[in-house]
């Protein structure tokens, strides 16, 4: 019995590695051939970096460093922005979902299903309108055109997120903190969000995630290149009439992924554990 | 009530009206406004500069005479329906094979390593397609090149006849990111006496999985499923960095023909028109899905 338990588990193991070997290789390919120069890529597109055999690290990095310059505005709008839009919307989210999670008031039922009927919006029905009002607004080509309209969209999935998980909090603890008198924004402060860790980090990873992954909207909204992100910044980068230098722009691939590897590093327990235990259960 | 006690009960409500009040604000000027103005702009020969001109529906009915009418639309069909496919198959595969090691570690490790590519920005894993493994000297054409198969090689994202498919397979084989663990923590919240019981009854590997595991699944399969469609029905960004449509319209699609119009003709009463029929099937889509999936479900409740 317990052979047979190795055998299954050998042969799964198998299959698990072959298909995680398709997902990751082009992965591994970008990283490889970034670590080339564009003449060897010409030559051929199969091969370790020359400059690896030869240990010339400096060279190796020179497509980083060429990346990198282009990139960095492009990565320090897209930090500020996903930084202010994650606080944004974990704050009014989580408030929200708490007073409508923890009282009761005229109006109470009807205005939360008013929030709820927003996630039946599609974004392709609110992108052309939602330029013109922008434009109307005289926003376009600034911060606040990116991060105002995120925080408006990001809400609303994580109010239904915080209060599904708000509502199944016990009230005796609610209870308990009332009588050790704590008033309604210690229990908030000091009870509901030290409690909320893994909601409240699959709402930062999906919202910071949402904002780094957008390249439409930023794409449409500045016509100055001074307000793109990664994701904008790297379309803009290759549909450029200059001829397409392969070595940086995946050397700018792997560059654009590494700030959400860091995020990842940090908030996966917290992210797996959330949606394991069913965040995400329709 | 004494006006008094109605006072202080006034004094209790408004302050949590007034913690909601931005939430509601931020949705009405940047959400529920947008949305009825697509409707309104929809009516209108109306470009940004120009003068707006009340047409009434002639904007819709130009639509369905459009030469991308058909085309889009059926490209749109393929690839939902494609994905619907992939997505029902290979992450549930994937989070199976996973759920049923032995090893506690191992199963945290794997669920980890296939939620690696959800780092790479959407764009960035778009463009690795098209310039690693699509291009004229990419990933495909060398290993057939490598192979002796070199007269298939071609671009594989500009002849007519690939273009379509090879958009299809982009991202395969599909198991990357979080639709792994959202089969995999339908999977763990499965009762262990469900679980035991079907082996009492001698249930095993394919049949355990199908008549027992599959079934309590439907929750998974319903969402997962749901976000396909509608992914699939808006999503346009992909095309437009790969292929803007064509070549000619073979991967044009409704959203990229509203983006073109919008941005690039200016016809912004036009776009809007294409973004009011998409919301309707949308909106006709997810309600089919939810009363269909909704009523399997129930079926199989009544049946246990």
């Amino acid at each position: 019995m317990r052979r047979r338990r190795r055998i299954a588990d050998l042969l799964t193991h198998a299959a698990l590695i072959f298909i995680l070997g398709l997902t990751l290789l082009p992965l591994v390919f970008v990283v490889n051939n970034s670590l080339r120069t564009n003449y060897e890529l010409d030559h051929a597109f199969f091969g370790i970096p020359d400059a690896l055999r030869a240990g010339n690290w400096n060279k190796m990095f020179q497509s980083y460093r060429d990346a990198w310059e282009v990139l960095r505005p492009y990565t320090l709008n897209t930090l500020f922005v996903a930084a202010v839009t994650a606080l944004g919307v974990t704050t009014l989210a989580s408030v929200t979902a708490y007073v409508f999670s923890r009282y009761r008031f005229p109006g109470h039922r009807a205005l939360f299903l008013v929030i709820l009927s927003f996630m039946m919006i599609p974004g392709v029905l609110t992108l052309v309108p939602s330029f013109l009002l922008v434009k109307q607004l005289g926003l376009l080509n600034s911060y606040w055109v990116l991060i105002l309209p995120y925080i408006a969209g990001g809400q609303v999935f994580a109010i239904f997120l915080f209060k599904s998980f708000f509502d199944g909090l016990p009230g005796e603890l609610f209870e308990s903190a009332r009588l050790d008198g704590a008033g309604h924004v210690r229990q908030y402060t000091n009870l509901v969000i030290p409690l909320s860790k893994q909601v409240l980090s699959v709402v930062l990873v999906t919202n910071i995630l949402g904002t780094w992954n957008n390249f439409l909207w930023p794409l449409v909204t500045n016509s100055d290149a001074k307000y793109h992100t990664i994701s904008s910044g790297l379309y803009l980068m290759t549909s450029s009439t200059v001829a397409v230098n392969y070595s940086n722009m995946f050397a700018a691939y792997v560059l654009s992924s590494i700030p959400m590897l860091i995020l990842f590093l940090y908030a996966t327990k917290p992210f797996m554990a959330g949606l394991t235990s069913g965040a995400f259960k329709a | 009530m004494t006006s008094q006690r109605r006072f202080s009960r006034l004094a209790q409500v408004l302050p949590l009206y007034g913690l909601i009040t931005p939430t509601f604000v931020l949705l009405g000027i940047f959400s529920l406004l947008p949305f009825l103005w697509a409707f309104w702009t929809s009516f209108f020969d109306y470009e940004v500069g120009g003068e707006s001109r009340f047409i009434g529906l002639a904007n819709y009915a130009e639509y369905l005479r459009d030469p991308t009418f058909l085309p889009s639309f059926g490209n749109m069909a393929f690839l939902t329906l494609f994905h619907v496919g992939t997505v029902l198959i290979f992450p549930l595969l994937v989070a199976r094979l996973i759920f049923g090691l032995s090893s506690e570690r191992a199963r945290y490790v794997y669920r980890l390593l296939f939620l690696v590519p959800i780092v790479v920005p959407g764009i960035a894993g778009t463009l690795i397609w098209r310039g690693l493994i699509y291009n004229d000297q990419g990933l495909v054409n060398e290993t057939l090149r490598a192979f002796g198969f070199g007269g298939y090689a071609r671009g594989w994202l500009s002849d007519p006849q690939a273009a379509l498919a090879a958009v299809a397979f982009i991202g395969f084989p599909f198991a990357g990111g979080i639709n792994v663990l959202i089969y995999y923590a339908g999977l763990t919240s499965i009762p262990e006496s469900v679980q035991d019981a079907a082996q009492l009854d001698g249930a095993t590997g394919l049949g355990k999985f199908f008549r027992v595991e599959a079934p309590l699944l439907m929750s998974q399969v319903k969402l997962l499923v749901i976000l396909t469609v509608i992914g699939g029905v808006q999503s346009f960004e992909g095309m437009l960095a790969l292929t803007r449509g064509g070549p000619g319209f073979r991967t044009i699609l409704p959203g990229l023909w509203m983006y073109f119009n919008a941005f690039s003709f200016q016809r912004m009463g036009y776009a809007c028109a294409i973004g009011v029929m998409l919301f309707i099937l949308i909106l006709g889509l997810t309600v089919i899905n939810m009363k269909y999936v909704r009523s399997a479900e129930e079926r199989m409740e009544a049946r246990s």
